[in-house]
């Protein structure tokens, strides 16, 4: 009798016959090299990357000929005391670091009460809710979603309509530096809540009751307890946020029209207005260098949240 | 309680003496978990009042009651020391900063933990962690301590152990107690009174030994200890005698059971109540005697356990338990004997 279907069914047949072609293109005695295979793709995208940043090294060293619009051929470090002395790179880059803390913080504060109902909620539906409501933005790349912002705050845009009606004269709510602030809030949240919410469902909720049952009430529970365990989730939701947003480019250049540019706004200036390449690549490596310390020192000071992986202890 | 309109809990009206350890057993399912919540102040009860010390606390926020709890999976604060741990309801509970260490040091004591309140939770074992729980939920001198099936997940040995521990401890700080469990030994060895309870309500409520001895209903008698059932149809009564229409068994009422002739009922009788023998002569002294034939035998160590078909009750299969002391000898699957009780025994329940 042959074996019913139930009992081996077609999907494991099929299985069977893509081992054996697999077998016969990579014998089973190479088996032990098949994770560094599989490492392959990943590894040639990084080691791209590390090339590229060699290339911008070597140019960040030459400095633009004026006359021939060609970048010198001797070394020197110009670019870099450009960099540190001249008044516009400052400005930029103290608006792109001060604003990219003020974000995290705002961000961390909107972003833990909508991740904690959406993990602790007993209802099924608000909880898709939230999901959905956090992931449609998504879909809508940022410089759709600027666009919009643009739409809603401009001088003729439905926020200074509605003013009108009640009498408010226009107020300019764009091309500021609280726009791009904002516009970046409002962007950064669903990377904050995606972090976060892991780190809040690992919190059983019986700690959450103890911690009720030894006599605190609901803010001692959220300080002494919640946030406490929710650290990790902090950690890691604030790193994200905080190099993403010292790095984004649309936003400042769509709500800051022009007036409110962040470091990657003034790299892309270099690169592609005044042709400076070697400016544009030593602003780029300083920003790659501010990013990576920023980081480090959250790690050293904090341990590195839920972006530490590996065994734990 | 109402959950999705099923009653997770109804008809359970209980009170309970200062300084006593009740235990409310029951399977999974049966509302004592859901019981156990409300009293602490976690589930507000549909209909029915709550009262501590004659006080209402149904409204009382559970920071607010004087319960200390030592909850399922423990819930210690993994990001505190085990004395952190203990200090937190004193630091919460505004005690005097100043008397915090010494009482904090007293209680680990208690629970023997002395030397180990500076480790972090995750550096003490699964027996160790257990105590840091009792000390924490204990330390702020608590009117009542709820324990939710603390026990469960450990080991028999270490479970059994700290069963012990937990009744040394009540008995030394007189403590009311209640504790939850599905663990039918730990509700006989830790507690003054049982509730057993099913389907939200409560089955009965009595000392441990009551409960065991005299079941007021056939889930009680079955839920507790390894009870075999025989059902039959009742042929007369007389007295405490309930009689069977099949010839030779019989039994005394159950919580009062008057049946009228001719009602079917069924009797219930204890595992170890059996007596085995390879002939009717080996069982001493027993007014009832069935043959029957060795269907399975299990050698647990201290007792071997049967598993016996009795033609003669309509082929029921009884469980028998046999200790035996003397003889070391086995009955193989397969071999005939004669089982013994005597009526005393047998319990007899309406179906």
């Amino acid at each position: 009798m042959r074996p019913s279907r139930t009992s081996y069914p077609l999907s494991w047949r099929l299985m069977d016959a893509v081992e054996a072609i697999a077998a016969s293109v990579w014998p089973r005695s190479f088996s032990a090299a098949v994770p560094w295979l599989m490492l392959m793709p990943a590894a040639v995208l990084v080691g791209l990357l590390v090339l590229g940043l060699w290339d911008m090294a070597d140019g960040s060293f030459r400095t633009l000929d004026t006359a021939t619009f060609l970048p010198s051929d001797d070394y020197s470090l110009a670019n870099y005391d450009r960099a540190f002395t001249e008044k516009l790179f400052f400005t930029v880059a103290s608006r792109s670091l001060i604003g990219s803390l003020i974000v995290t913080a705002i961000t961390l504060v909107f972003a833990f009460p909508y991740s904690y109902v959406m993990v602790r909620t007993r209802s099924a539906a608000l909880r898709k809710f939230l999901l959905i409501a956090l992931f449609l933005p998504f879909f809508i790349g940022q410089v759709v979603r600027a666009y919009g912002w643009l739409i809603i705050l401009g001088s003729q845009g439905m926020v200074n309509e509605a003013l009108g009606l009640v009498g408010v004269a226009p107020i300019r709510l764009l091309y500021n530096y609280p726009a791009v602030l904002f516009g970046l809030v409002q962007y950064m949240l669903p990377f904050a809540v995606l972090m976060l919410a892991p780190a809040l469902t690992a919190i059983p909720e019986e700690m959450e009751s103890a911690a009720g049952s030894l006599g605190a009430n609901w803010v001692r529970t959220f300080i002494h307890v919640v946030l406490p365990l929710a650290k990790p989730g902090f950690i890691g939701a604030g790193l994200v946020v905080m190099t993403l947003s010292l790095t984004d480019f649309a936003i400042p250049a769509i709500l800051g029209g022009g007036s409110q540019d962040f470091i990657a706004n003034a790299i892309y200036d270099q690169f592609f207005r005044t042709s400076d390449q070697g400016m544009g690549a030593t602003l780029a490596l300083l920003l790659v260098a501010v990013g990576s310390i920023m980081v480090g020192v959250v790690f050293a000071l904090f341990g590195a949240g839920t972006l530490a992986m590996g065994r734990s202890k | 309680m109402v959950f999705d309109g099923v009653h997770a809990v109804r008809d359970a009206t209980f009170d309970l003496e200062r300084g006593r350890f009740l235990t409310i057993l029951g399977p999974s399912g049966s509302g004592k978990t859901t019981l156990l919540r409300m009293i602490a102040g976690f589930g507000r009860p549909t209909s029915g009042e709550v009262f501590i010390n004659g006080l209402a606390v149904g409204s009382v926020p559970p920071h607010r009651r004087s319960i200390g709890m030592v909850f399922q999976k423990l819930a210690l604060f993994p990001h505190m020391t085990a004395a952190e741990n203990v200090a937190f309801p004193l630091r919460m509970r505004r005690f005097d900063a100043r008397t915090i260490p010494d009482r904090v040091h007293r209680y680990l004591d208690l629970v023997k933990l002395g030397k180990l309140g500076d480790r972090r939770i995750h550096e003490l074992s699964g027996g160790q962690q257990q105590r840091v729980a009792i000390a924490r939920a204990l330390v702020f001198e608590p009117d009542l301590l709820l324990l939710d099936e603390p026990l469960a997940a450990l080991d028999r040995k270490l479970r059994e152990e700290m069963q012990l521990e937990f009744r040394r401890i009540q008995r030394e700080l007189d403590v009311t107690t209640i504790n939850v469990t599905h663990d039918q030994r730990e509700a006989l060895v830790v507690s003054d009174e049982i509730i057993v309870m099913d389907h939200g309500r409560i089955q009965q409520k009595a000392r441990p030994e009551a409960t065991y001895r005299q079941p007021k209903n056939a889930f009680v008698a079955n839920f507790i200890g390894v009870t075999n059932f025989i059902d039959g149809v009742v042929a007369s009564v007389d007295g405490d005698l309930i009689a069977f229409e099949r010839s030779g068994l019989a039994g005394r009422p159950g919580n009062g059971f008057r049946p009228a002739a001719g009602v079917s009922a069924r009797g219930a009788l204890r595992a170890e109540q059996i007596r085995i023998g390879g002939g009717r002569e080996t069982l001493g002294d027993v007014d009832t005697v069935f043959g029957g034939t060795v269907t399975d035998a299990i050698f647990e160590g201290e007792r071997v356990v049967y598993e016996v078909a009795v033609p003669d009750l309509g082929g029921t299969t009884l469980r028998v338990f046999d200790h035996d002391p003397v003889a070391h000898n086995q009955h193989d699957v397969g071999s005939t004997v004669a089982l013994g009780w005597n009526v005393k025994d047998v319990l007899v329940f309406g179906d």
